[in-house]
């Protein structure tokens, strides 16, 4: 039978709640030594990523996030069947048992802050002008002026990536004293200046809400995001080379390279 | 303040837009299909000329902040870095590639431009 | 208000997705028969719904899935 795998749990007992995930199955543990597998059987691998399997999917693992410290698996990871699912228990042990460890008792918080990347260049604009001592030669070359332009362009995206990271580095300053673990993504779009993910203890967590409703008061035009509480997505480290490319996707890769060298007729590029 | 047990959030919209627009569709396996394959070369090719010039763009930026080029010098690269785009720009018309479709998704390792 | 609630459902599920389906545990080896596919992460809502040929129709492109169908 095959089954549907939620999370890896910190327990070998049995699940007490009457949980059910996708296809209305019921959730159950499958131990091996101190930890254990949440899984429910499914009859059929999922073709789509639709809206309720996503939820459905979500909702298990809240729910184990109650009473277990829960590694979060990937949505819609269907292991062939119970033997194949304790073979793979057996191989990562070690990696749950670690992570199990390091994750315990804490709570992933998402922040996320818009900012007006237009208004802000704007300024950056204005304030270079005005202190602008640039020689302007009208009888400067083609070549002069195409570099000139880069080039103001070039000081103002640096003076705006500048001005990004003193944002952060503040608003980092509060977060992090009550965070264990932070992952910062900078600019990940130009209005999306921080997009973040903060690892923090149980009791912690009011605090670090209100460190964000403090942060929340301060300059205007910045536009915020708190989500949480979650099970630690962003946290959990696999050191097994399959945590970062899975191995199919590693020999595509391959495939890929010698199937360009045939068409182009290259013995080696 | 909206909330929905795990987000809060004053502005929905303008954080649906931002993220939707971090989550471009760019994709990460280079199309080997063989019908479009001369296409996805022409790509991988443009992409990688993309990447030259646009670090040598930045070097030639940060020597012109240091003031360590001459005034030949800076004429020089002006022109070679002009030469450069306008052929790339070219070539993009020619593709009919946009420069968005000029990057690569390195995975873990993000986008490569 | 009720456009403003929609769209604070939309941000949950971007928010959810985001996580579900590109982070935590990641297992691979051949006991994994379904995995959901890197190319599905980067969608995003318009196309959550869709089954695979509408995904393709919308893309404008084949959808190079598991190995096999790219071969």
């Amino acid at each position: 039978m095959k089954l549907y795998l939620y999370g890896i749990i910190d327990s070998s007992d049995q699940i007490t709640d009457s949980i059910y995930g996708l296809e209305g199955s019921g959730v159950y543990n499958i131990p091996f030594r101190d930890i254990g597998a949440v899984v429910s059987q499914i009859s059929q691998p999922i073709q789509d990523v639709t809206e309720s399997a996503v939820l459905e999917h979500e909702a298990v693992v809240e729910k184990l996030m109650a009473n277990f410290a829960v590694l979060p698996v990937r949505f819609q990871t269907i292991i062939d069947g119970r033997d194949s699912l304790l073979s793979m228990m057996q191989s990562y042990y070690k990696d749950f048992k670690d992570n199990l460890r390091r994750l315990h008792n804490k709570l992933e918080f998402g922040i996320k802050v818009i900012w007006p990347a237009d208004k802000i260049k704007e300024n950056i604009i204005k304030t270079f002008r005005n202190g602008k001592q640039g020689k302007v030669e009208s009888d400067s070359s083609l070549s002069k002026k195409f570099i000139k332009e880069k080039f103001d362009k070039y000081k103002i995206d640096k003076e705006f990536e500048a001005k990004a990271e003193r944002f952060i580095k503040v608003m980092d300053i509060f977060f992090s004293r009550f965070a264990a673990e932070k992952k910062l993504e900078k600019l990940k779009t130009k209005n999306l200046l921080l997009d973040a993910v903060y690892l923090v203890e149980k009791d912690k967590q009011n605090d670090f809400r209100e460190a964000f409703e403090h942060i929340k008061s301060g300059p205007p035009g910045l536009k915020y995001l708190f989500s949480g509480p979650w099970p630690a997505y962003n946290f959990v480290v696999l050191s097994k080379k399959s945590g970062l490319l899975k191995d199919s996707e590693q020999t595509v890769l391959f495939d890929k390279v010698t199937q360009c060298q045939a068409l182009v007729g290259a013995d080696s590029i | 303040m909206i909330t929905n047990g795990i987000v809060e959030t004053d502005s929905p919209e303008e954080f649906i837009e931002e993220i939707e627009r971090a989550q471009n569709v760019l994709p990460k396996k280079i199309d080997a299909n063989p019908k479009t394959v001369e296409k996805g070369l022409a790509k991988l090719v443009l992409i990688l000329i993309e990447l030259i010039r646009k670090l040598l763009e930045k070097q030639a930026m940060r020597r012109v902040e240091a003031g360590s080029l001459s005034d030949e010098e800076i004429e020089r690269v002006g022109e070679t870095l002009m030469k450069l785009e306008n052929k790339m720009d070219e070539l993009k018309g020619i593709f009919g590639l946009k420069d968005e479709e000029l990057n690569l998704n390195l995975g873990p390792l993000g986008d490569l431009m | 208000m009720n456009n403003v609630i929609a769209k604070s459902k939309d941000v949950t599920l971007l928010e959810i997705l985001d996580r579900v389906l590109d982070k935590g545990v990641v297992i691979a080896g051949d006991m994994v028969i379904s995995v959901a596919d890197v190319d599905l992460i980067y969608l995003g809502l318009k196309v959550l719904l869709s089954s695979v040929e509408t995904m393709e129709k919308l893309r404008g492109s084949p959808f190079i899935g598991p190995m096999q169908e790219a071969k």
